[in-house]
């Protein structure tokens, strides 16, 4: 069964029946996940930052690493493997992890998260299931068979969304 | 009868309370400091780095001094830099040009690897990790604590902050033994708001920190001044000695900046308060966090890629 493992700003999609794909240890950063239920397809982005105006020229080695050309990216691995458009697909968030602190300081996590949505939107879209913020890191692997979305952290049962 | 009484009411108290948990933390509080002295001292070689390097005033050339007496840091030192990564024209043969081209801060790391490996490397079980997640969190917050201290260059040591921030959580590999499967309980306690913090579940539950452990240590060690309160105070940065506040504050955002990055240490997570103050001391404002964020990743991938090149 292969297992495909994306680092921060990796990007991967896959039809092939018995695979997977996982990315470990979301702190701030956020995994948007994509299903295609038309062609089975499914995809993740594993961002670490909302906007890429802080480093454009990162944008061509890396498109992943930011939400605002991640998300897009994704599509676009998404429609190598079959996939049409946004129309029918489904998306789920997870990560955006942060430090206790009341002030919110460092809100990286929530600013990823309330930039993926906005990039969502943008292409009529609307994550079905998220399980964002709170103070544990979390890793994430997406079945291509059943398209379960299972949740893991050090010191806790697995979980699905 | 009075007699029965007695043992009555003492076999009844420790029915009720088969365990009394002060007494315990304090057994182990002992216990874990008894660790500590079993620990071997560190090499001649790295405590003189060490101690360099703990100083704001060092050069390069001190460093060359130290490692030039260390036969088999020169060996690795060459090694490394002779590697494709580098891609030298021709090959270093001197150590003075391996160390300029290597840097201060990756000379002390590969030292520290050497001496101190052996606890950086093992797994956490007291904290769910896995071997080598403790070194890539201190790698990490060596490097955000350098890059924090390089917007406040005026007031904070880059390199100093470096060195802190790879030994600041030295502490886990040995209360780790101690918690074993017990981090259970600390994320109760948490969950139920007992506790305030990370560092606040683990005096509970053993009556010390990881970063009072790592003190005692760093202490036994004889590692300079700076670098027993960088371990001391790197989650409480506010109780630090007034004149190194700046590199303690340097390297609790350097810890943050790594676990917000995905490297932590385990079932700790990001259970750790960000302490506001450190903005009398450091500039870092929150729009410079993503910038700080991706530099601390580039120069961490950099960073591995060549250590492991040996």
């Amino acid at each position: 069964m292969a297992e495909i493992v994306l680092g921060i700003g990796g990007i991967g999609a896959t039809n092939t029946m018995g695979s997977s794909l996982k990315t470990y240890a979301l702190g701030s950063c956020i995994a948007v996940v994509i299903l295609d239920p038309q062609t089975r397809t499914v995809g993740m982005v594993h961002v670490a930052l909302p906007d890429s105006s802080i480093k454009p020229e990162k944008v061509a080695t890396l498109p992943g690493y930011f939400v605002d050309t991640g998300i897009p990216a994704l599509f676009e691995q998404m429609r190598r493997c079959g996939t049409k458009g946004p129309k029918g697909l489904i998306v789920k968030l997870a990560g955006g992890a942060q430090i206790m602190d009341q002030n919110n300081t460092f809100n990286i996590g929530k600013r990823n998260a309330l930039a993926a949505k906005k990039i969502l939107w943008g292409f009529g879209l609307a994550p079905v299931a998220e399980d964002l913020g709170d103070n544990f890191s979390r890793t994430v692997t997406l079945a291509a068979d059943s398209g379960i979305m299972t949740l893991s952290s050090p010191g806790r049962p697995n979980w699905h969304i | 009868m009075a007699c029965f009484q007695f043992c009555y009411a003492a076999a009844t108290a420790s029915t009720i309370y088969p365990r009394c948990p002060d007494m315990e933390k304090k057994t182990l509080d002992k216990e874990v400091l008894a660790a500590v002295q079993r620990i071997p001292l560190l090499s001649l070689a790295a405590a003189r780095i060490l101690e360099l390097t703990a100083r704001a005033d060092h050069t390069l050339t001190d460093v060359m001094d130290v490692a030039r007496n260390d036969a088999a840091l020169t060996a690795r030192l060459l090694k490394i830099v002779n590697s494709p990564v580098y891609g030298l024209l021709e090959p270093a043969t001197s150590l003075e040009r391996a160390i300029s081209y290597l840097g201060e801060n990756l000379v002390v790391s590969l030292v520290l690897e050497d001496t101190i490996g052996s606890y950086m490397n093992k797994p956490l079980q007291g904290y769910g990790s896995a071997s080598g997640d403790l070194w890539k969190h201190d790698l990490r917050t060596a490097i955000a604590a350098k890059e924090v201290a390089l917007l406040n260059r005026d007031r904070c040591p880059p390199d100093v902050a470096f060195t802190g921030g790879l030994l600041h959580d030295i502490g886990k590999s040995i209360l780790s033994e101690f918690l074993k499967e017990r981090y259970q309980e600390i994320l109760a306690e948490l969950a139920r708001k007992e506790v305030k913090d990370y560092v606040g579940g683990e005096r509970e539950l053993i009556g010390i920190d990881h970063a009072r452990v790592g003190y005692e240590l760093a202490r036994n060690w004889g590692l300079p001044e700076v670098m027993q309160m960088v371990i001391r105070y790197h989650h409480e940065p506010s109780l630090a000695p007034e004149d190194l506040k700046t590199v303690v504050y340097a390297v609790h955002l350097g810890d943050i900046i790594a676990m917000m990055g995905g490297y932590g240490t385990g079932t700790d997570n990001l259970f750790y308060r960000l302490d506001q103050r450190y903005t009398d001391y450091l500039v870092v404002g929150p729009d410079q966090m993503g910038m700080l964020m991706l530099s601390v990743e580039e120069k961490f991938n950099e960073t591995v890629e060549t250590m492991q090149m040996h």
